[in-house]
């Protein structure tokens, strides 16, 4: 990313607080009545006092285990929850203030809920969209027309969106998002649940319009491997804070020495003498999974070996998981704030 | 959006035909009661069977209209059980007005059948006099009375930004206000008029504006003969009250965690 686009600022976020309230709800009339008045409550703290800005074009990975405060971050940006403390400037606009607003400029998709009419097909989804956003009728069709291009959708558009697959439910949620021209795509867990081939159509259509349109994307996720195919910027939230934000490949430099092979032997399952380096994590049929430290022997002759002393029938590298990483970056001296720009 | 559901209920053709009927056959149920009481005592708290059914046609038109309008408030709870409030807090209209265009029940015609029969019944029988004035009051009687009940409906609803639930509520106060204000409300005891009057003021929905349209004097008037006309102002008041409370619930709107 260039200097030029860091310095448009279009998210502030500025010491942002949630709580929530939990409490033990009484049942009943007269329960839901005493409710209002009183009631035992736990306050869990969902996001304690984060601070970033981003910039306009910019694809940030927002990344934490589960219940690290994501979503709670993005329905703060979206306009859904009014912070407890703190402020959020979405493109000039406080999003809970001026919701209306704030809704043109950001297009929503979360994984695990779809923003479309359940019984409706795709295709009436995005007429009700266009009479929503008010949008003039060849823009629409332009858009339309790429949208549909670009996620394949030809053959999903006239079946029933609960019909649908979750991989094909995706794609079209994504479509709904992007009809409007948002300047900003806030996608949270859009990969959750998803075969490795929606997975990619996902990761492609991304970054097809990260590159087409001038759309700023943050997206979250708790797992490496979108982090790794898709954001220049990672920011990495536990518990409420942040725990990194700065460049994905500063990340990897700095904290992730490790990644994970995945072996499948040819119907036996062998002990790995010849490979010491190797921890074995986990051992399953003729599978094994092995992690192997980024900075002792190089991978061209673990790989080498492995083929060599033993029949490999298939071997894939993965990204450690983001407890890993995070664990990695506390045992390097905790909190760290590089800069996108360093 | 009302066509989307308009294209989703024609899917329910079925559960449109019996919800009409059921509905007629429960209105049937309530308006033998009243007859069978006026016809053996001749009238009740000094109202006769024609002024009962005007009565009784206020409320159930306006009802009705009520119903068109905010029907879908009743199932409220089920946007803050599953977080769909979400959705509708990212798109660029008013959360309320996506909801109550969200659905639109066909079968509340029925009330405005049964409204309007026991309307023109209980006018004829009670021989009301059509002054322009009553022509002109008429329709704002009813704009009033759907604020007044809307108005109800929305602060019932907007309890669920506290509670998530509040169905048992909803349900209650709907077929409570129903059943409260079927009898001239001077039958109640005196805090009872005091609180239909006051706190949940029903009786402007057809109490009140009924001794207007029948010059029933204010012999059985709590307050002062102005009440009569007060319907309107209730309603704002009702409605403005009941929205207030709607948008701080949506200020304190938790969405649901994973
Ligand atoms: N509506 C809510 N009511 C109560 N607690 C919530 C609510 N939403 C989130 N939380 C809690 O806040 C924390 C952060 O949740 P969330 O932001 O959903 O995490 P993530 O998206 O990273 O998994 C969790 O402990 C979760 O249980
Ligand atoms: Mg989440």
């Amino acid at each position: 990313m260039n200097a030029k686009q860091a310095d448009k600022t279009v998210i502030k976020v500025d010491n942002l607080r949630r709580e929530f309230k939990v409490a033990e709800a009484k049942e009943g009339i007269l329960g839901s009545f005493l409710n209002l008045f009183s009631r035992k409550e736990r306050i869990v703290k969902a996001v304690d006092g984060i601070t970033f800005d981003i910039g306009i074009g910019e694809f940030v990975g927002y990344v934490g285990e589960n219940g690290a405060g994501k979503s709670t971050t993005i329905k703060m940006l979206t306009g859904i929850l009014t912070p407890t403390n703190g402020s959020v400037e979405v493109a000039g606009i406080i999003p809970y203030e001026n919701r209306i607003e704030n809704a043109f400029n950001i297009g929503v998709v979360f994984g695990q809920r779809t923003q479309l009419w359940w019984d409706l097909p795709a295709r009436d989804s995005f007429d009700l969209l266009r009479a929503i956003y008010r949008l003039p009728q060849e823009r629409y069709e332009r858009n339309f027309r790429e949208l549909t291009e670009a996620l394949d959708l030809s053959k999903l558009l006239t079946v029933p969106v609960r019909k649908l697959s979750l991989g094909q439910r995706m794609r079209c949620d994504l479509a709904a998002s992007m009809l409007h021209n948002p300047k900003i795509l806030f996608l949270d867990e859009p990969t959750i649940g998803l075969d490795l081939i929606a997975k990619d159509a996902v990761r492609k259509f991304l970054k097809f319009i990260n590159h087409t349109r001038d759309v700023t994307i943050i997206l979250t996720t708790h797992d490496m491997e979108d982090i790794e195919a898709l954001c220049e910027r990672i920011i990495i939230i536990d518990e409420g804070t942040i725990a990194y934000d700065g460049s994905t490949e500063k990340l990897k430099q700095d904290h992730i020495h490790t990644k994970i092979l995945e072996v499948e032997f040819h119907d036996y399952n062998p002990e790995l003498e010849n490979l010491p380096m190797l921890e074995v994590i986990k051992s399953e049929a003729n599978k094994k999974w092995l992690r192997y430290n980024l900075d002792g022997t190089s991978m061209h002759d673990i790989i080498s070996t492995l083929f060599r002393d033993y029949c490999v029938k298939d071997l894939s590298i993965h990204e450690p998981k983001v407890s890993d990483v995070i664990k990695a970056i506390y045992k390097n001296g905790g909190m760290e704030r590089a800069s996108v720009n360093d | 959006m009302i066509i989307a559901s308009m294209r989703s209920r024609m899917e329910y053709k079925l559960s449109f035909i019996f919800m009409f009927f059921a509905l007629l056959v429960f209105y049937a149920g309530q308006v033998g009661v009243v007859v069978l009481i006026v016809t053996k005592f001749h009238h009740i708290a000094g109202w006769t069977l024609g002024e009962m059914a005007f009565l009784y046609g206020l409320l159930v038109f306006s009802q009705g209209l009520t119903a068109i309008l905010f029907y879908s408030l009743n199932d409220f709870e089920s946007y803050m059980i599953n977080g769909d409030f979400d959705r509708l807090l990212v798109r660029p209209l008013n959360p309320l007005g996506q909801i109550v265009s969200s659905k639109f029940e066909i079968a509340s015609m029925a009330h405005f059948l049964i409204g309007t029969t026991a309307l023109i019944f209980g006018a004829q029988k009670a021989g009301i006099d059509w002054t322009l004035g009553k022509v002109a009051y008429l329709p704002v009687v009813f704009i009033g009375a759907v604020l007044i009940q809307g108005g109800i409906r929305l602060a019932v609803s907007a309890v669920a930004f506290w509670t998530t639930r509040n169905s048992s509520l909803v349900h209650t106060v709907i077929y409570s206000s129903k059943e409260m204000i079927m009898y001239p409300v001077s039958i109640y005891k005196m805090w009872m008029q005091v609180f239909l009057t006051l706190v949940f003021p029903l009786a402007f929905v057809n109490f009140y504006p009924s001794h207007y349209f029948l010059n029933r004097g204010a012999g059985d008037l709590l307050f002062h003969p102005l009440i009569q006309y007060l319907t309107p102002l209730t309603g704002t008041i009702v409605f403005v009250f009941g929205y207030w409370l709607w948008n701080q619930g949506m200020v304190r709107y938790q969405s649901v965690g994973n």
